[in-house]
């Protein structure tokens, strides 16, 4: 029930805030705070709930309406409430009732991608969160150009997806196996490889990672920062997600053929991000560029192949999450007021905005990776999972990348914040409290995710899936079979770890 | 059991056909009282309109009964009447009755029982075609199919209208000539006009070349490229109502026959070879169909383009000739009515007597202005577009996986690659809607009439449940006797 209401609630009541009036804008934003804030004590109070699975179709292949939650999905829908909770409060400017409206579905849809247990279902959902966010696009940016780039590439990539799901559901006769470690499927190299490029293009695209890239700053450029705020911190997660809960649990041969290429792409990802976001001037895009080069961490950690590496993974997904949209929402604020994102013609602000100033100085130092802050618990464990795992030249890059983390964050911030007033800029508010309650959760869980990581890390290690890249199976320690969540500690009757013998690695011929 | 070819047909034979009887009898009881409404307009159209919705209804009550029968052949096995043929004619009466629904307002008061009756009768010829299994029942369906709708599209006032109906008399003409044609030869070949006996005989030289005009000849009527030219014209002319109608009548009759025949009218062996080139043309529309969509503005061209590639979606589904495909082609069929019937109603209500030239400029800030219209159109054209929560959205993918696992990978590639290009034509229309407009050069209208409404919540509520509970006919088989 309560999975149903995570997806179904925000849907339906984004499309019931239509019916309030144009001109109460500010209701509709409380009503989707609520709904946001709902949705996070739902699943904070019930973290077993059961799954919710309908028959959909028997022919040609099973699926089912399932949802339930997942070791790591769990998190992300609590991740996903706070984002939308933060983005709700913040919203003001034209047509803030329809953008709450759209920021609702959107979340419903988001919720969807996760807790979706079925691939066609999956899908689905994946294809249903690209039109809010090209509704919101074309309704409030001004030029048409990065609408239309959006749906592109994203369509093509959830084209990609479905093709693959297709022949997934053709090969394998059910697409109702996401979360399900003990399905045995095995996909023929023919097909394999085919699938496989599939998935991974539509998950390349989201994420997104290096040539599939270029929709990206546009997207968060025009979008209202609200929005850019779930988008950034949620939407981009459902790639990496993607290639952690179905590729290489059922596509582990297929991902460690392709694991050069993606180390190639999360390479160059990182290293070409971080150069943009040292070159550009438009806050927001030096956060776009930023945000690139940090999923393309987390590219290289999926692909490792190394458990330790997946949990970073995980965190590191959780903890970007965080801050991006704390970045996203403050650079929102320093926008609104100044009426400018340009970075050469702000400065001085950090004077007479002590409490923006620090916020904004708090979640770059979670972005570069300060320890103490949910970034570097992420980071250290990718770091050291990938140089365990024997790749040490992407690790070495990786650092480099983490060092010109710093110099673009700190320069973000010093040209904002420090240095002497403009005299010309409209207005000089400090952080209102309706920013500071949007702004606040998101804070406190990346620091508290910093100061005590272990959770997401134990709850990750349940995720790690199970003999994926496993060429050599040399690095793969951990097989968990039908886990459920495992929190405080405590481990679900039924739950029973595999010892090494068990594994069930496919092993190329 | 019917009686052989020759013989005199019995009871069982005319029953068989009885629905599709009573579709062409009703125009000429419509006829008759209309002469005791003269000089009451909107009565008037409402008599005529209601009398025809009430014929379809019971027509498609009395298939509806037979659905669960086993399938019988009538006329010596020139009509098949099962599962399939009911299904088919389902379609068409549904998209007839939409139709009616959005005639109402359009044209003058003395013309509308004339369009009723003229639309019944090309319906009639439609639900023939949807059970015919012989050739000669095939030309009779069709050519019933089509001269009502010649004279359908000059109905209108419009000077467009009459180049409309001409060249659609003239192309049309040369398509059943081709048919005819294709007929005589598989006639020559084989020495039987049934498909049954077809599909018994060894292929030779001259049943290959019949086969082959015969397919020429339906895929002008299904307007797949290259045989296409005169879709976006003929539609464009056309009253509104009619090309709503020809979007989906004629393709679900041309459909059934072009199903029956690649599945049930040529041997087994060589079928595949026969077809292969129909799986080109209906790449080729998906292709080119998506392309040429791009440029247009007037929503009726770009309707049509939209449609000759989704007919080419549907055609994907036959590729391997599996049963499944057929089920799923017949899903996708259905849902594509809605989808584009639920467009086409939403267009008629932007214009005043439901048949102006809708360009996409008038479009151009309509969520602002008319937020339900403009919702219900955005929700059809995702549908079209393919994405969900639409039976768009599980057509394509049932579709394609049956395409996958019969071995025509190319073909989902391809389809997949239309898709893409068409979320610009669809998204397109969904920009304008919602961009900002500059209030100074939007004409508003409405429709005269709100019964359009109808057919847009019933086609709305239609896309969104079958995308969810994708019903898929099971007992089309067999579908020769």
């Amino acid at each position: 029930m309560t999975v149903t209401a995570l997806v179904l609630g925000p849907i339906l009541i984004g499309f019931a805030l239509y019916a309030i009036p144009r001109e109460r804008a500010a209701a509709a934003r409380i009503v989707a705070a609520v709904v946001a804030a709902v949705t996070f004590g739902l699943a904070v109070a019930d973290p077993h709930a059961a799954d919710v699975s309908r028959h959909w179709l028997a022919r040609p292949f099973d699926a089912s309406f399932h949802l339930g939650f997942g070791p790591i999905s769990y998190w992300i829908v609590l991740l996903l409430s706070l984002a939308t909770f933060g983005g709700a409060l913040a919203l003001n400017g034209p047509r803030a009732r329809n953008v709450a409206a759209q920021l609702l579905i959107l979340q419903g849809a988001m919720n969807g991608v996760f807790l979706a247990k079925d691939l066609l279902l999956f899908a689905l959902f994946w294809d249903l969160m690209l039109i809010p966010v090209f509704l919101v696009l074309i309704e409030i940016g001004p030029h048409a150009r990065a609408a239309w780039k959006y749906l592109i590439y994203n369509l093509c990539g959830g084209l990609a997806l479905l093709l693959a799901t297709a022949a997934f559901g053709a090969v394998a006769g059910t697409t109702d196996v996401i979360g399900r470690a003990n399905v045995h499927i095995m996909i023929g190299d023919v097909w394999g490889t085919w699938i496989f490029a599939g998935f991974a293009f539509a998950f390349l695209v989201k994420t997104p990672v290096f040539p599939f890239h270029t929709w990206m700053p546009e997207t968060y450029a025009e979008l209202p920062p609200p929005v850019v705020a779930v988008v950034s911190s949620v939407q981009s997660k459902a790639g990496l997600y993607g290639f952690l809960a179905i590729v290489l649990p059922f596509l582990g041969p297929e991902a460690a053929r392709a694991q050069t290429l993606m180390f190639v792409l999360g390479m160059v990802a990182l290293i070409y991000g971080a150069l943009a976001a040292l070159a550009e001037r438009d806050s927001k895009r030096v956060v776009a560029y930023s945000s690139l080069s940090h999923l393309g961490l987390i590219l290289l950690a999926v692909f490792s192949g190394s458990a330790l590496a997946i949990q970073g993974a995980v965190v590191y997904m959780i903890a970007h999450g965080l801050f991006s949209a704390v970045l996203f929402l403050v650079l929102g604020a320093v926008e609104q007021r100044e009426e400018t994102r340009d970075i050469a013609r702000l400065g001085g602000l950090g004077a007479r905005n002590p409490k923006l100033a620090g916020v904004l100085m708090l979640a770059a130092l979670a972005a570069l990776g300060l320890p103490g802050l949910a970034g570097f618990s992420g980071e250290i464990l990718i770091l050291t999972g990938v140089f365990k795992a024997g790749f040490v030249w992407p690790a070495i890059v990786a650092l480099v990348a983490i060092v010109l983390a710093s110099a673009y964050m700190l320069r973000l911030f010093q040209t904002i914040m420090n240095g002497p007033e403009v005299p010309d800029l409209p207005e000089r508010r400090d952080l209102t409290w309706t920013e500071a309650l949007a702004i606040a959760p998101l804070v406190a869980g990346f620091v508290l995710l910093g100061v005590n990581p272990g959770r997401i890390v134990d709850v990750a290690a349940a995720a790690v899936p199970a003999a994926s890249l496993a060429r050599n199976s040399d690095f793969i320690q951990v097989t968990v079979e039908e886990c459920g969540l495992v929190l405080d500690g405590v481990e679900e009757p039924g739950c029973t770890t595999l010892s090494k013998d068990d594994k069930r690695v496919r092993r190329p011929r | 059991m019917s009686a052989a070819l020759g013989s005199y047909p019995v009871a069982a034979d005319y029953i068989a056909l009885l629905p599709a009887f009573i579709v062409a009898i009703v125009p000429l009881l419509l006829l008759f009282v209309d002469l005791f409404f003269r000089g009451q307009g909107a009565v008037r159209r409402g008599v005529a309109v209601a009398i025809a919705i009430v014929g379809l209804i019971v027509a498609g009550a009395m298939l509806a009964e037979q659905y669960h029968l086993p399938g019988y052949a009538a006329f010596g096995g020139a009509f098949i009447q099962g599962g399939f043929s009911i299904v088919f004619s389902e379609i068409v009466i549904v998209a007839t009755i939409a139709t009616l629904l959005l005639s109402v307002g359009v044209g003058r008061d003395d013309q509308v029982a004339g369009t009723t009756s003229l639309l019944l009768w090309s319906a009639s010829g439609a639900m023939l075609m949807s059970g015919a299994a012989n050739l000669m029942a095939v030309f009779l369906g069709l050519e019933l199919l089509s001269l009502a709708l010649y004279c359908l599209c000059a109905m209108s006032p419009r000077r467009t209208a009459r180049e409309s109906a001409l060249k659609y008399l003239i192309l049309s003409s040369m398509a059943s000539g081709f048919l005819l044609y294709g007929s005589a030869l598989l006639f020559g070949a084989t020495g039987s006009v049934a498909f049954a006996a077809l599909a018994k005989t060894t292929v030779t030289p001259l049943l290959a070349l019949g086969a082959g005009l015969f397919l020429v000849g339906l895929a002008f009527k299904l307007s797949l490229v290259p045989f296409h030219a005169w879709t976006p014209d003929v539609y464009e002319g056309a009253p509104l109502p009619v090309t709503a109608f020809m979007s989906i009548a004629t393709k679900a009759g041309t459909l059934a026959v072009l199903a029956r025949f690649a599945y049930a009218a040529l041997p087994l062996d060589h079928a595949s070879a026969i077809l292969a080139p129909l799986w080109v043309l209906a790449a080729l529309s998906m292709l080119i169909g998506n392309l040429a969509a791009l440029s247009q503005t007037d929503m009726k061209r770009l309707l049509a383009y939209s449609g000759i590639a989704q007919v080419g979606y549907i055609v994907t589904a036959f590729a391997g000739q599996t049963t499944l495909g057929l089920r799923y082609a017949i899903l996708y069929l259905a849902g594509y009515m809605f989808m584009n019937l639920g467009a086409f109603a939403v267009v008629a209500l932007m214009a005043r007597d439901g048949d102006a030239v809708v360009g996409l400029p008038r479009f151009a800030g309509l969520a602002h202005r008319r937020p339900l219209l403009a919702a219900a159109m955005t929700f059809f054209l995702i549908g079209l577009a393919g994405l969900p929560p639409t039976i768009g959205f599980t057509g394509k993918i049932l579709i394609l996986t049956t395409t996958v696992s019969a071995g025509y990978a190319w073909l989902a590639g391809i389809l997949i690659a239309g898709t893409a290009i068409s979320a610009y034509v669809y998204f397109k229309i969904v920009r304008a809607m919602f961009a900002q407009a500059d209030p100074k050069h939007v004409r508003d209208e409405r429709s005269r009439t709100t019964l359009p409404w109808v057919a847009v919540a019933v086609c709305a509520v239609a896309t969104f449940a079958l995308g969810l509970f994708p019903l898929t006919p099971s007992n089309i088989l067999p579908l020769v006797k």
